[in-house]
């Protein structure tokens, strides 16, 4: 993976892609180690299995076959010039989408429009303004209503000037927009350009400017496009506005002030996430609704508002049935709250789930990264021990280094080692947004520390394991470990007169029912995994349709056979029970 | 006209803060906030003038060491969150004034600490690192007002309760507000101490006991012996858990086949159940 991966994406994204700790290549672009996770989220919403990219360019036939504006266009460029040319190509693959969307807005599919959205992160490296500029035109027809878009759209890209409504031919101004109006009216057509398409077109227009780093005109543009989003009330828009929010939410936080400042864009854009989501649960918009609850929170915690965070967890449901990376990121967003309020059970369950329900492939490597990271401290922080493994995979081994040397210091309870990873990894800590969640761990260290000499001797002076804890005084050597009797973290009595530690003998684990417990919950756990897997299954629509129609056929065929029968003088009673039976 | 008279009014509450009583000073403040709705600033909007913003900030900030020097929880948590409207303002509006706030908040922080509010403790300052002008946890932990809560806090998840004693006696204590808390503290450490010492130690001398505890004198502390029902023996304090533990063994080793009987029944019983669950799960799935 390492190798191949980080040349794929060419900015924004590039950096963090490789086996390399992420953010090691370059902090200096991100002000704090929270940004990761955006970088994993960005990530995750273009994740395209390498088939789809394939797929796209097989698209196309069909669609010809609808016979709609786009294709005629796309024909068009084919036709004059040649075909091979990466712009043309771009170009097509682009358009190819318009037919995609025009088929979820006739058949009222989502599927295809998330299609037609997959496809964006194969399109968004080859995007130039020259190619969204000639799209643009030449897709929206000046005469309709989303001409002002259009304009819109050109500006965003820095081509005010470039006439909507483009046919190869007589340049048309803007001005004269009855002119050009009629004049396209005859050659078009006059088709009206879907809605679905012009935001489809947005969001190309997004992604450009977020990876050309114009994000103040993004958040602009953005801004814009929201509000268009908002005026119109279309069910197959859902998923293609639920991707406007996010695009909008990552402008807001590329602008001065940067997010853990209260000044920063990202507060003020709240109450229009607010709305949405508001607007996204009454109309039963499960994408908006999971995508925007997932920004809002990713907004709190960035100013760290968690009273707020948990306030908006509690008062919303999260549809059940959201797309598979919405959910990961919820429940990520949700473990890091909990992990901040001390629930570290929930804490550790969330973010399990969160880290199996990551994609696996590279794309979203750098939010696997964050939501491991996270992981190991809340496993630390409830008296785990992570597993080795977890260290050992190769995309992971760098980035989780510093918290490799944290486990070891925790395992063995050394609070010395423990003091100087802190020390030496301070800053990474702290970008990962771990670093207060670390600091507790220090109880954690000198409870195993404790531990470990009750394991290993029967009875030790108070001085001693204040001297190998690195312990103030022998009086908190005393009092830390009475807290530790009283915790159950060891077995073992305190002799105040001559002041030593007597360890009581040790049960066997297995005569206990920890096992058996242990061993329920795997089988719970792969119960669980069963039952969703059957969940989600899906089966073609309309599908018993067509078993219906066979066993009718099958009936009618059965009927005349009867009839058959019945004029060939057999017996009647033989077949009698048989066809009522059917 | 109303902008002067709060300056007045101010001014006395801060020259005299310490030595007026509650109600005095109760009644300037309320004196103060109504002269603020006057002047319709009694909540930081984006039109305020910055004056009027920076004397609102000193009225609530008052009217939060008032309350806590009156041992007010509610008034001054009202004031708390009164006030944190106004420190999420950038310093170009109003300039901060880091003393103060990191007084108030510090406080805060200890009353949370005190009220045993721990996942608002730690929300609450996951919340500083990110404060304008607190530029990282380095300064925070530096800082006299804060560090103290947040110091306060580790040793007393680590156990370190002599440290947390220390720190609360006079003269530790970064100002006079925080003293207030110590009470509270003092009571819960000692709470703390005493259960598990229960559980650690089999006996105790009372004279030790009387150190370990932090109390004044052995009388002192018979009688907080009595309060959680242990028994005194020839200048001992046994522990009644550890006795009743021991009882409790000895009763275990005679009838050892009844009470084994009865563990290893639930325990079956739970195995049973949970294999049962296990049969029916795969009923449905075959």
């Amino acid at each position: 993976m390492p190798g191949k991966t980080p040349d794929k994406e060419p900015v924004e994204n590039g950096g963090y892609r490789g086996g390399k700790d992420i953010e090691m290549t370059d902090k200096d672009l991100k002000p704090k180690g929270k940004k990761s996770v955006k970088e994993g989220d960005d990530e995750m919403t273009v994740v395209v299995p390498p088939s789809k990219a394939s797929k796209q360019s097989s698209a196309p036939p069909p669609n010809d076959a609808d016979g709609d504006v786009a294709m005629d266009d796309s024909s068009k460029a084919e036709d004059g010039e040649v075909k091979v040319d990466p712009v043309v190509q771009t170009i097509n693959d682009i358009k190819s989408n318009f037919a995609l969307l025009d088929r979820a807005v006739a058949l009222f599919d989502a599927r295809f429009s998330l299609r037609a959205l997959r496809s964006i992160s194969s399109i968004r490296k080859r995007l130039t303004p020259d190619i969204l500029t000639q799209v643009i035109g030449e897709t929206i027809p000046s005469s309709s209503p989303s001409s002002h878009v259009a304009k819109q759209l050109l500006l965003a890209v820095g081509r005010p000037d470039v006439p909507v409504g483009r046919q190869p031919g007589p340049e048309m101004e803007i001005d004269s927009e009855p002119k050009s109006s009629a004049k396209n009216g005859v050659k078009k057509e006059s088709k009206e350009v879907i809605p679905e398409i012009d935001i489809f077109l947005g969001i190309l227009t997004q992604v450009f400017l977020l990876d050309t780093k114009q994000f103040q005109l993004g958040f602009e543009f953005s801004r814009y496009l929201s509000e268009r989003v908002q005026s119109l009330n279309r069910r197959t828009l859902d998923s293609l506005s639920a991707k406007v929010y996010f695009y909008y939410s990552l402008f807001s936080e590329q602008i001065a002030p940067l997010p853990p400042s209260p000044q920063s864009p990202i507060v003020s854009i709240r109450p229009t996430l607010l709305s949405a989501l508001r607007t996204a649960v009454l109309r039963k918009d499960i994408d908006t609704q999971s995508s925007v609850i997932v920004l809002l929170l990713r907004s709190y915690l960035l100013t760290s508002h968690i009273a707020q965070a948990d306030l908006l967890v509690s008062h919303t449901q999260f549809p059940e049935n959201a797309a598979n990376n919405q959910v990961a990121r919820f429940l990520y967003y949700l473990g890091r709250t909990r992990a901040i309020q001390l629930r570290y059970t929930e804490a550790h369950e969330h973010l399990t789930a969160a880290t199996r329900k990551a994609p696996s492939s590279a794309c979203a490597l750098g939010f696997s990264q964050t939501a491991t990271k996270l992981l190991l401290v809340v496993e630390l922080l409830m008296g785990d021990i992570p597993d080795r493994a977890t260290f050992r995979q190769p995309n992971m081994e760098a980035a989780l280094h510093p918290y490799f040397l944290l486990v070891q210091a925790v395992r063995v309870g050394n609070l010395e080692d423990f003091e100087t990873t802190i020390i030496d990894h301070a800053d990474t800590f702290r970008r990962d947004g771990t670093y207060s969640l670390i600091l507790r761990l220090r109880q954690n260290v000198i409870k195993t520390g404790i531990r470990m000499m009750s394991l290993s001797y029967s009875r030790i002076s108070l001085r001693d394991i204040c001297i190998r804890l690195h312990l103030g005084s022998e009086e908190s050597a005393e009092y830390i470990v009475a807290k530790a009797i009283r915790d159950g973290v060891i077995e073992a009595t305190l002799d105040r007169e001559r002041g030593f530690m007597k360890s009581k003998e040790i049960g066997d684990v297995y005569a206990t029912r920890e096992p058996g417990e242990a061993f329920h919950d795997r089988i719970r756990a792969c119960l669980a995994l069963h039952d969703e897997s059957v969940k989600a299954m899906r089966f073609p629509m309309n599908q018993h349709r067509l078993e219906l129609k066979n066993a009718q056929e099958a009936r009618e065929r059965e009927r005349e056979m009867a009839k058959e029968i019945q004029e060939g003088d057999l017996d009647e009673d033989d077949l009698g029970g048989d066809f009522e039976g059917m | 006209m109303a902008e002067r008279q709060l300056t007045q009014v101010l001014t006395q509450l801060k020259s005299q803060g310490s030595t007026l009583s509650y109600a005095d000073a109760a009644s300037l403040l309320s004196k103060a906030k109504l002269l603020l709705l006057q002047l319709n600033a009694l909540t930081p909007t984006s039109t305020t003038n910055p004056t009027l913003l920076f004397l609102a900030r000193e009225t609530y900030e008052q009217g939060a060491l008032a309350s806590i020097r009156a041992k007010n929880p509610e008034a001054f948590t009202r004031y708390v969150s009164q006030l944190s409207g106004y420190y999420e303002l950038p310093s170009s509006v109003l300039d901060p004034n880091v003393a103060e706030r990191n007084k108030v908040t510090g406080l805060y922080l200890l009353l949370l600490l005190t009220q045993a509010r721990y996942a608002e403790f730690h929300s609450e300052l996951e919340a500083l690192t990110t404060r304008e002008g607190a530029g990282g946890s380095v300064d925070i932990e530096t800082d006299p007002y804060l560090g103290y809560p947040i110091c306060l806090e580790r040793w007393l998840m680590e156990g370190s309760y002599d440290r947390v004693w220390k720190a609360m006696k006079k003269g530790e204590v970064p100002c006079e507000e925080y003293s207030v808390f110590s009470e509270i503290l003092t009571s819960q450490i000692r709470s703390e101490i005493a259960s598990s010492s229960e559980r650690a130690y089999p006996s105790l001398p009372l004279s030790s006991t009387k150190s370990l505890l932090f109390l004044d004198s052995e009388g002192a502390v018979v009688e907080f012996a009595r309060s959680r029902n242990w028994t005194i023996k020839d200048g001992h304090i046994i522990f009644p858990s550890t006795s009743s533990a021991a009882a409790g063994a000895a009763a275990a080793s005679a009838g050892e086949v009844e009470g084994g009987d009865e563990q290893a029944q639930e325990f079956s019983k739970m195995i049973i159940n949970n294999a049962l669950g296990y049969a029916r799960e795969l009923e449905t799935i075959v």
